[in-house]
């Protein structure tokens, strides 16, 4: 149960302040989910680099310092050089430089610590508290870049925790995430099928699975908008998702279309949500032309278009 | 004209400004509306709100007489349950325009969203651009106007009212179909447009009705007379209840319907006792005097409690499933004992609430009888989610019940087998459910409390939800409860007992350290005094009866609620029956029940050494049998020491 928002400039190669967007919009929409806030964040692209983020509440070797230790060793095993790294509120940052399978190197590393997210492009930030609270621990506001989700949390059937806080990342995808509103009732049924095929799930909140979903498909070369459409069909249950990967961000809406969704659409930028009152916080004082998505459709832009 | 800032004002402030310049007949200009929600709730005075930009969900929601102009969209909800006087929205509205609407007019000119006019009563829902799927989902009366092209299921299951459509029905819902447009009525469409500067199209597709299921196909047979005794007998094979199952099945071929509770045993709160000897249990004469029991319930959030002289109230029922004159007794009795009754789903009357001391109005998902007028002068609101009887279904009202008088009230057309609906329009979740209790508290100034009646069903789940959505106080109630008419199948097969309902419950608050923020009303067939206090230790704030009041009130339990021809004038609509039923006699019975509940509650309470209801706990009980033991995570004692049943005597 939650409200989602997404953004996306136009324009190739520029950056703008997505991280305070993003706030803006959840504070406005915090009514829908009180218990936790996250962020999933899109920068230019870092070649031939990969950046992480890890919780380290999760570690127990011998606190902080400890678990980072560990997960640096395993990252030296798995063949990835650390470039930079940082403890950021209760996260731990690094870029390394990794040129093998980042599948393997995903699930490794989920073996050897709790990973939040792992791309060239995208890094999570989520935590239990509002945006302006997970803001005060992270500084997202001073984050720049292309395109992001965000995600307000009320906890209905899991516990409040970090790990439980939207923007799921697509475990073992580079760059692939998701904030959904909603519930998927055929997520056991969907999770055997791709468990089959060797994917690996860290948490049982049905929105890790439509990512997984939704980046194999990408991986398979279908492109954003046909995996949307094909989820439509495949998933079951009453859902609004925001979907976003390095360059791309996009939408589905389920035919019954219980959970609300709206989006703003003008010369500069493409923003979505589930309250208009969300996108206004963009633009206070003016009225907006938006538009409700019909049930069952889905949608994707670009930074081009 | 007064301008009103909602970039310098909160939706609150700027609402209690707008009910006082209302009431002065001032006009009022909203600036900065950011598609904030709830503009306007509340408002009953016939001004004129213009809202320069965009509004969030339920403007104008829960108005009667005022007049909105909203110059862009609108969001989830526009008008809801507004009884008359208009709006006009400049650009597109969100999801259920319309809703429960009881006499408004509501014009949008852009495109409506899914849901449109949804349990409409009364009034006029017209969209001048398109409509999205399953407009006119449910509606019991009114008047739909899509000017552009409807989405799919136009009209699903709607009992009355017309919908015309200017452009391209993609197709009709269950039970709907198209028709001719007469001239009156085609006169009466220009009529509306005129006014509303809309040019008329050249003409219109109508659709209604088409009367396949409103009624059962067959009637429900009646029941042999069975003593309940025999009816929840144990014995699994052709027992008395098995054979009259069958034999209804065969006359209707289709699933049973019927009143009272469930007849299966169940674990329940007679399989826990007391540890204590209470053998002087009510010995001390005073002992009422002695214990304090006077208990707030509703109050945490700041809103005005409810004044309970003892951890008491009176369980929802509603008027329709009893009569008018068994829910006047209910209400006189529960004055006369100083604890709340509350309107269940049929609306609130005059009489019950100059009856009632304290009563609590209910909202349901037809919002049959629900209104801004009576809101205010409940005393608590309770939002219903499901119950105990038959969680995750609506209530059932056969036709012989649904009298003019009843259907007046709550706005639906007479003679039907009313089949509520089991979901609320507007809480499609429990982010969808925040939205909806700020609205009820926009629409009383914040002073009523609010809370959720839950069937138990995923209680863990549904517990924490309703602490996290802030409700002032929760209805638990467990499968034990009664109803007026239920699928039989599901009276006795599905829900969660109440003894298990209220462990999971205070386990579920206490996992999330909240057991401080909800206050717990258990119901579910409690029978007595010795019950409340049982609850009362488990960890209930609070308890409900209905059943046992019914009794109390002379019901035999036939278990015939369902067919209105209660011989005991209970049950019915029939004034033929209902005037069998004497209200200044039964109100009497019930108050002396009553009563004797405040004294086992006292004489027990003061036998297990306390002065204090609340200083009442699980420590005071064991378990009688191994599965109340698992069930409880209470000590096994099968040879109690005494219960409280053989130990407390007659009342005074």
């Amino acid at each position: 149960m939650c409200g989602i928002a997404g953004i996306m400039y136009r324009g190739v190669d520029q950056v703008f302040d997505t991280g305070d967007a993003l706030i803006r919009m959840l504070d406005g929409c915090q009514h829908r989910g009180p218990d936790s806030t996250g962020f999933a964040l899109y920068a230019p692209e870092l070649s031939g680099r990969l950046k992480l983020r890890f919780f380290l509440d999760r570690l127990n070797e011998g606190g902080g310092h400890g678990a980072i230790d560990a997960i640096r060793r395993r990252l030296g095993e798995l063949g990835a050089i650390v470039e930079e790294e940082a403890q950021v509120g209760d996260n731990y940052r690094v870029t390394v430089g990794f040129s093998g399978d980042v599948q393997k190197l995903s699930y490794e590393m989920e073996r050897a610590a709790k990973v939040i997210s792992i791309g060239t492009s995208l890094e999570i930030v989520k935590d239990v508290g509002s945006a302006h609270e997970v803001d005060d621990r992270y500084d997202v506001h001073e984050f720049r870049g292309t395109h992001g989700l965000g995600h307000v949390r009320l906890a209905t059937e899991s516990e409040v925790k970090p790990e439980a806080a939207h923007p799921f990342w697509a475990t073992g995808f580079a760059d692939v995430a998701i904030v959904h509103n909603g519930q998927i009732t055929n997520y056991w049924k969907m999770r055997r099928r791709l468990q089959q095929r060797e994917f690996e799930f860290t948490t049982d909140n049905d929105s890790e699975l439509i990512a997984v979903y939704l980046a194999d498909k990408l991986a398979q070369g279908i492109a954003l908008k046909e995996a949307l459409a094909s989820s439509i069909e495949d998933l079951d249950g009453t859902f609004s998702f925001l979907v976003s990967t390095q360059d791309e961000i996009g939408y589905a809406k389920d035919r019954l279309a219980a959970k609300p969704m709206i989006m703003y659409q003008d010369e500069n930028l493409v923003a979505i949500a589930s309250e208009e009152v969300s996108l206004n916080r963009l633009f206070p004082g003016q009225a907006l032309n938006t538009r409700e998505p019909a049930p069952g459709t889905y949608a994707t832009w670009s930074h081009s278009i | 004209m007064v301008a009103l800032d909602l970039a310098q004002l909160s939706v609150r402030e700027a609402n209690t400004r707008l009910r006082t310049l209302g009431e002065a007949g001032e006009d009022v200009e909203i600036l900065n509306p950011d598609a904030r929600h709830h503009i306007g709730v509340g408002l009953t005075a016939p001004v004129r709100v213009s809202v320069r930009g965009s509004a969030g969900y339920f403007c104008a929601g829960l108005t009667d007489q005022a007049h909105f102009n909203v110059s862009h969209n609108v969001g989830w909800g526009v008008g809801d349950n507004m009884y008359s006087g208009s709006v006009v929205v400049g650009g597109n509205a969100g999801a259920i325009p319309g809703v429960a609407i009881r006499g408004a007019e509501i014009v949008i000119h852009g495109n409506m969203g899914s849901r449109a006019g949804q349990v409409m009563k009364a009034g006029t829902l017209c969209c001048v651009g398109n409509a999205n799927f399953m407009a006119g989902y449910m509606m019991y009366g009114g008047r739909i106007i899509i000017l552009g092209d409807s989405g799919e299921r136009l009209g699903e299951d709607m009992s009355a009212g017309e919908i015309f459509v200017a452009g391209k029905v993609e197709n009709l819902g269950s039970d709907a179909m198209l028709t001719d447009t007469d001239q009156v009525e085609l006169d009466q469409l220009h009529e509306f447009l005129d006014r509303y500067d809309i040019k008329a199209p050249v003409g219109f597709s109508k659709v209604v009705n088409a009367g396949t299921k409103l009624r059962y196909g067959t009637p429900e047979p009646p029941m042999r007379s069975i003593p309940f005794q025999s009816f929840s007998g144990t014995s699994p094979y052709w027992n008395p209840k098995v054979q009259e199952d069958i034999a209804i099945k065969s006359q209707s071929g289709r699933y049973r319907i019927r009143g009272y509770g469930g007849a299966r045993p169940l674990p329940h709160l007679s399989d826990i006792g007391f540890r204590k000897n209470l053998t002087n249990a009510g010995s001390e004469r005073d002992v009422v005097e002695q214990v304090r029991m006077a208990t707030e319930i509703g109050g945490i959030n700041g809103a005005r409690p409810l004044n309970l002289s003892m951890p008491v109230m009176i369980a929802p029922m509603s008027y329709g499933a009893i009569s008018r004159s068994t829910k006047q007794a209910i209400a006189i009795a529960s004055a006369m004992s100083g604890i709340a009754e509350n309107t269940g789903e049929g609306g609130m009357s005059d009489a019950q609430r100059d009856a009632a001391g304290q009563l609590i109005f209910q909202c349901l998902g037809g919002r049959l009888g629900w209104n801004i007028h009576d809101m205010r002068r409940a005393d608590a609101l309770e939002i219903y989610i499901s119950q105990g009887a038959k969680p995750g279904l609506g209530g059932q009202l056969m036709a012989k019940k649904v009298t003019p008088e009843l259907a007046k009230i709550r706005g639906i057309p007479a003679g039907i087998d009313l089949r509520s609906p089991s979901r609320h329009p507007d809480i499609l979740g429990a982010d969808d459910l925040v939205i909806k209790i700020e609205e009820l508290r926009e629409a009383t100034g914040y002073e009523v409390p609010v809370s959720v009646k839950l069937g138990a069903g995923r209680i863990r789940d549904d517990i924490k939800i309703a602490a996290k959505d802030g409700f002032d106080f929760v209805e638990l109630d467990g499968m034990q409860g009664s109803t007026g008419a239920g699928s039989a199948e599901v009276i006795d097969n599905v829900g969660i007992p109440t003894l298990p309902a209220i462990i999971e419950a205070v386990e579920a608050l206490e996992e999330i350290g909240a057991r401080d923020k909800v206050q717990l009303v258990l119901m579910g067939g409690l029978r007595d005094g010795v019950d409340a206090v049982k609850a009362l230790c488990l960890g209930a704030d609070a308890v409900a009866f209905g059943t046992s009041v019914i009794i109390a009130g002379g019901c035999i339990a036939c278990m015939q609620c369902h067919v209105g021809q209660c011989v005991t004038g209970i049950a019915t609509q029939d004034p033929e029956h209902e005037k069998r039923y004497k209200p200044e006699n039964e109100s009497q019975n019930i108050h002396r029940f009553l009563e004797s509940v405040r004294w086992q509650i006292a004489a027990i309470t003061d036998a297990l050494g306390y002065d204090d209801v609340r200083q009442l706990g699980r420590d005071d009980l064991v378990a009688l049998t191994p599965e109340a033991a698992y069930i409880t995570g209470l000590p096994y004692e099968p040879v109690p020491v005494d219960t409280a049943t053989s130990s407390t005597g007659t009342a005074p």
